[in-house]
């Protein structure tokens, strides 16, 4: 297992996995398309046959019991063949879905900044139910037809080598030229209709979201003419790719023809040269149409190939993404496999953090390369401190949280949680700092699941004790099922402060000494606001609590505020301090509290 | 299935053409098979290979007409279906601006852009597909049926009892399956959905120390699912199998009794031939129409779907107010727009958002929507964006009596600037310019600075012409808030509407977007819904909404004297934290 992992493949590497269960496929598969074929091979055998008016019924017994065999067996078969089919692929799927989240793991706080835009981590699950179109639509069925395609030619062989060779020309061009040709001919254009559908799909996606905008602007016949326009050029590449596909079935069906004339003067001849019996003669011609069937799909199979090749550029970006940068930004990559020696498994209520001189700066990949993210910090936040940042977006705040949670090591200075560097603790940074920011995610479970995701051991009655701490106790009296209520997905059910608590819960039952605000009441009105955070303030007595903020309600209750620009501290000092020293500290102020 | 094709435009040709051709194919499918049958039965007979290459010739000439046949009618239905399915798209995208952003919001921007463009190529192969297979099961197996009758009474009888007992099995078995995925839908949902949420949760559960342990759970739950899917998919697949074991027992049977009865000599194998040929060829159609039913119904269900927002939209249309014909769209010092009595219900038996609110607005000033979530405000500049249409009440605009504010009088003079606005994946000058496509690049520049975006301007490599929206650069809160700015701006529209503009920024971004944004909003009728008391104090007239009623309405100074629940909304803020 741990050598497949490593494989760069995503489709090659399955093949060595369930090489067993693939075998069986091919076999299963093989042997439906035989049993159709022999189905009519025998039927024709048996009325030739029985033409010939045998004095006895005997005589034809075994081709009666034989076409009955098939009817029967081709169906049974084929039932059992798409079973193993779609069950290895599963499989294979569940492996491909720990092999992406074992890549994604350890990136995990930097995912959101990285991709800012779209849906990457939908995008990714969804790339990966796609592959399995790799193995059913494309693989599997070219398999089975190659096999066939040598069980037929030595079959023939048995009789005739030469008409063997000539049957081989006629299934090589069913199963290799007019694929080959097919790949050639619609390759670029199936790019081309791919890359346009995307446009369509952003173009469409503007006039949606956009869509107040385009009414009250008065312009949507613009854009609805300007987007029919698009949708018209797709229309014409899509058209040639049809015309194409049906040329290309025409031109397959008639080899199919041709082959069957073939095959009535092979069989024809061997039998007026004595070669084979007459009662042959119509079993080797009926036989012709069932076993093209396999051949006929080889094409289609074939053409698929460039619908998988984003997906897959994907998802081995993402692979090759993890590993480097494992190594240059995110500590946490390099310290996750050491187990720092002397971190007791529970560690103790009690953290102290000190930041002195920090300074960080990303590598010349990220945005603003060269400039100090955080560039000069210091803070002390003994056990049970309390301080509030503020800052405009792109001030450094999220780095420095990330400074702090270890998940980055600072180029210059440190950061110290008792005396030891942060980036050093690793996995064990939950044991000590848990955050609750703008949008925790709530599982599509129940609230009491969510909450115990924050200790899995906890006890029934430490849970309802988080939710009291969180004052849940509202919210669960109208749940129809309390606690044991399933959130929906992403908790759609839920309002912006409700979802607020229930994380709080959870990251109460967490229980760290040091909590970690990201901007916990972004999106809330006022008085959810106030109320969520009072609740929070209350909950949270003696740990130390880092809050970065965009309103300044609630700042008097801090130990020391710190405004940050371009990285430095700017401004700090408690909300007595500043409101007396800062004219600009009173005007913000006064933005939250207008004076009546 | 498909009563409702026949309103389809031009399909009633194309459906002739199509029959004509099924039917012509038909007949090449029974000449070729009977030809055939000669062939080999008199080359059985130890005919000569050369007396029977006419006959051969013939086979091979009824099986490309065949061929043709399919490839003709391939050509019609596609050409037909990318009509109809162009058709289709470009009535559902225009009743989507009319139906407007409420509607947009309602039924999500994913769904609906999904719908539009991967709905239309569904419904697309769905008549592509549909229309052939109806003909074919419709024409082809009765024909075929028909002769081998001529041909042989009991290998009739032996097809015509089959697809009776096919059909009922294939739709037994396929109402078992739903009701198994009925059943477990709700766990099956949940296993589906477990790995995307995990993904998505991935950040939260580095924060909580369970990223790693989480994988264990992935693994079981994946497995898990996969032996879900594999029960429903035994079941599933029983009716594909049904269609298969029947067509092939069928096939058997006649054969069997074929070659019995050749055997007693009632029978030449010149016709038994025939009849074998023809066997798979009866159940073909059916078969295809099994192999494509998923296809098909997808596609019929997104076409019921488009439809029915055109329904929708058509039924909005209708309640539509009719625009007198003196009305006088212009907003400048003496302009008045008075409402009377405006209520909105989402929902007949619900509660209202809107609740008799009569006001009146006139001439250039500031006014500010205030009060709690659901108090109204947003469905308040909704109504006055037209963005929707009241349920009850009237408006009054210069005097000219209006049913609603969604004429296109009024939009020409109103310019709105949502929470978060829309950002277009185009450059920042279009952005800009989106009201106005032909203002030229100086007052680009000229409206851009003065929302205060000279400095990013500056710090762009491409300045104006950097890309920005989806794809191009990302912007801050507060700098989409100036570009949106700027955009209103540029349109020199005398009516500015915001919906709480500034709630989700940081304050300092906040405290400098205000000072931007008052100055500019001189001369000008400003109608600002927030729950932000501070912008209040800038404001030359509050309106007070609670529980979709208006309850105070005047300047914010006498207001405050009143003591009313503008006073007390302020009181509020004042107190601490405790």
């Amino acid at each position: 297992m741990r050598e497949s992992l490593s494989d760069r493949g995503w489709i090659t590497p399955y093949f060595r996995l369930y090489s067993g269960r693939f075998a069986l496929y091919l076999i299963l598969g093989v042997l439906t398309l035989l049993t159709a074929s022999m189905l009519m091979f025998t039927s024709g055998y048996l009325i030739t046959k029985s033409s010939t008016m045998p004095y006895n019924i005997l005589l034809v017994y075994v081709p009666i019991v034989g076409v009955r065999a098939f009817g029967i067996g081709r169906s049974v078969i084929h039932y059992v063949e798409r079973l193993v089919g779609h069950d290895a692929v599963l499989r294979i799927l569940s492996r491909m879905r720990v092999r992406l989240y074992r890549v994604l793991e350890p990136q995990a706080l930097f995912i959101r900044s990285r991709y800012r835009t779209g849906d990457i981590l939908g995008a990714l699950a969804d790339d990966i139910e796609q592959l399995q179109n790799v193995y059913i639509r494309t693989v599997f069925p070219s398999l089975v037809s190659i096999v066939l395609y040598a069980v037929v030619v030595v079959a023939l062989g048995v009789f005739d080598v030469t008409f063997a060779l000539l049957a081989a020309l006629y299934i090589l061009i069913l199963v290799v030229v007019l694929p080959y040709i097919s790949l050639k001919l619609t390759q670029r254009t199936n790019a081309e209709v791919k890359r346009d559908r995307n446009g369509l799909y952003q173009q469409l996606t503007d006039a949606v979201m956009g869509i107040s905008d385009w009414v009250i602007s008065g312009r949507h016949h613009d854009f609805l003419d300007e987007y029919e326009q698009a949708e018209a050029a797709v229309a014409r590449k899509e058209y040639k790719l049809h015309v194409w596909s049906r040329w290309r079935g025409l031109i397959s069906q008639l080899v199919v023809g041709l082959a069957a004339v073939a095959m009535i003067y092979w069989s024809s001849g061997q039998s007026s040269a004595g070669h084979i019996d007459p009662t042959l003669i119509a079993a080797f011609v009926l036989v012709v149409f069932p076993l093209a069937d396999a051949f006929l799909p080889v094409s289609d199979a074939i053409e698929r190939i460039p619908e998988y090749r984003e997906s897959l550029e994907r998802l081995t970006r993402m692979e090759g993404q993890g590993e480097t940068s494992g190594d240059s930004n995110s500590a946490a990559g390099g310290a996750s496999g050491t187990l720092v020696a002397g971190v007791p498994s529970a560690i103790a209520d009690y953290a102290h953090l000190q930041l002195d001189q920090v300074k960080f700066a990303y590598g010349e990949d990220g945005a603003g390369a060269g400039a100090n993210s955080v560039d000069g910090v210091s803070l002390d936040i003994p056990q049970g401190s309390r301080i509030a940042i503020i800052g405009r977006s792109g001030a450094g705040k999220s780095t420095l949280l990330k400074l702090i949670q270890g998940a980055l090591a600072p180029t210059e200075g440190s950061v110290m949680i008792n005396g030891r560097a942060a980036a050093d603790y690793g996995d064990d940074i939950p044991k000590l700092i848990s955050v609750l920011n703008q949008s925790p995610h709530l599982f599509d479970t129940t609230v009491a699941n969510n909450i115990l995701l924050g200790r899995p051991e906890a006890s029934e009655e430490e849970i309802l004790r988080a939710a009291e701490q969180a004052r849940m106790g509202e919210l669960i009296a109208s749940l129809p099922e309390g606690l044991n209520t399933p959130m929906r997905e992403t908790g759609q059910r839920f309002s912006g402060g409700e979802r607020q608590r229930i994380a709080l819960a959870r990251v109460l039952l967490q229980n760290t000494p040091v909590l970690i605000l990201d901007e916990p009441t972004v999106g809330l009105d006022p008085r959810t606001e106030r109320a969520l955070l009072s609740t929070i303030f209350q909950a949270t007595a003696g740990k130390s609590l880092i809050w970065v903020t965009h309103h300044l309600v609630g700042a008097e209750q801090m130990d020391e505020i710190i405004f940050m620009e371009h990285g430095r501290i700017i401004m700090r000092g408690t909300h007595a301090e500043l409101m007396e020293r800062e004219p600009r500290y009173r005007n913000l102020y006064r933005l939250d509290r207008p004076e009546v | 299935m498909g009563k409702g094709l026949m309103k389809f435009k031009g399909i009633k040709p194309v459906l002739c053409l199509m029959a004509g051709l099924t039917f012509i194919q038909t007949i090449a499918i029974i000449l070729q098979a009977k030809w055939l049958a000669e062939a080999v039965s008199a080359l059985f007979a130890g005919a000569k290979l050369q007396e029977q290459a006419g006959t051969v010739g013939l086979f091979l000439f009824a099986f490309t007409v065949r061929q043709l046949c399919a490839l003709v009618e391939q050509k019609l239905a596609f050409r037909f279906a990318e009509r109809t399915g162009s058709a289709l798209r470009e009535q559902v995208l225009s009743k989507l601006f009319e139906l407007g952003p409420r509607f947009a919001g309602r039924e999500g921007t994913g769904n609906l852009v999904t719908l539009i463009l991967e709905g239309v190529a569904k419904f697309r192969k769905y008549l592509e597909l549909f229309l052939p297979r109806m003909l074919g099961t419709g024409l082809t197996p009765v024909l075929i049926l028909a002769y081998v009758f001529t041909l042989d009474v009991t290998s009739g009888i032996i097809l015509i009892v089959t697809m009776p007992i096919l059909i009922i099995f294939m739709i037994l078995i396929g109402l078992a399956a739903r009701k198994q995925m009925d059943r477990q839908w709700e766990s099956y949902r949940m296993l589906s959905n477990h790995f995307v949420d995990s993904l998505r949760g991935l950040e939260t559960l580095k924060f909580l120390g369970r990223s790693k342990t989480h994988i264990e759970s992935i693994d079981g739950v994946s497995n898990s699912y996969r032996s879900a899917t594999m029960r429903t998919l035994r079941v599933a697949f029983l009716s594909s199998f049904a269609l298969d074991f029947f067509t092939m027992l069928s096939v058997a049977s006649v054969a069997v009794s074929l070659g019995l009865r050749l055997i007693d000599g009632r029978m030449t194998l010149l016709t038994g031939l025939t009849v074998l040929i023809l066997a798979p060829e009866y159940f073909l159609p059916v078969r295809m129409v099994g192999a494509d039913y998923h296809a098909t119904l997808d596609g019929k269900e997104a076409g019921e779907a488009m439809e029915s927002i055109i329904r929708e939209a058509e039924q909005e249309f209708a309640k539509a107010a009719e625009v007198p014909a003196d009305a006088d769209f212009s907003w400048n010092r003496e302009s008045k727009l008075a409402l009377h009595s405006v209520g909105m219900k989402y929902e007949e038996a619900g509660r209202a958002s809107l609740e008799d609110v009569s006001l009146t607005f006139s001439g250039v000033r500031k006014i500010g929507i205030i009060g709690e979530s659901g108090a109204g405000k947003s469905t308040l500049i909704d109504v006055l964006g037209g963005f929707l249409r009241p349920t009850s009440g009237t408006f009054e605009l210069n005097g000219c009596t209006l049913g609603d504010l969604s004429a296109s009088g009024w939009r020409d003079l109103i310019t709105y600037i949502p929470q978060k606005p829309y950002i277009f994946s185009s450059s920042l000058a279009d952005n800009i310019r989106f009201n106005r496509p032909e203002a030229s690049m100086e007052d680009v520049a000229k409206a851009a600075d003065a929302a205060g975006l000279g400095g990013l301007i500056a710090e762009l490599p491409l300045g104006l012409e950097e890309p920005i929206g989806g794809g191009g650069r990302p912007l801050s809160g507060g700098q989409e808030q100036r570009v949106a700015l700027a955009r209103a701006l540029l349109s020199e529209r005398p009516v500015i509407l915001l919906d709480e503009p500034t709630a989700h920024l940081d304050i300092e971004t906040e405290y400098e977007l205000k000072e931007t944004m008052l100055p500019l909003f001189a001369h000008k009728l400003v109608i600002l819904a927030t729950h932000r008391l501070h912008w209040m104090q800038e404001m030359d007239q509050v309106i007070v909404m609670d529980q979709g009623r208006v309850v105070e309405y005047g300047t914010p100074e006498q207001l405050l004297k009143d003591q009313g629940a503008y006073y007390h909304l302020m009181v509020s803020q004042q107190e601490g934290i405790s």
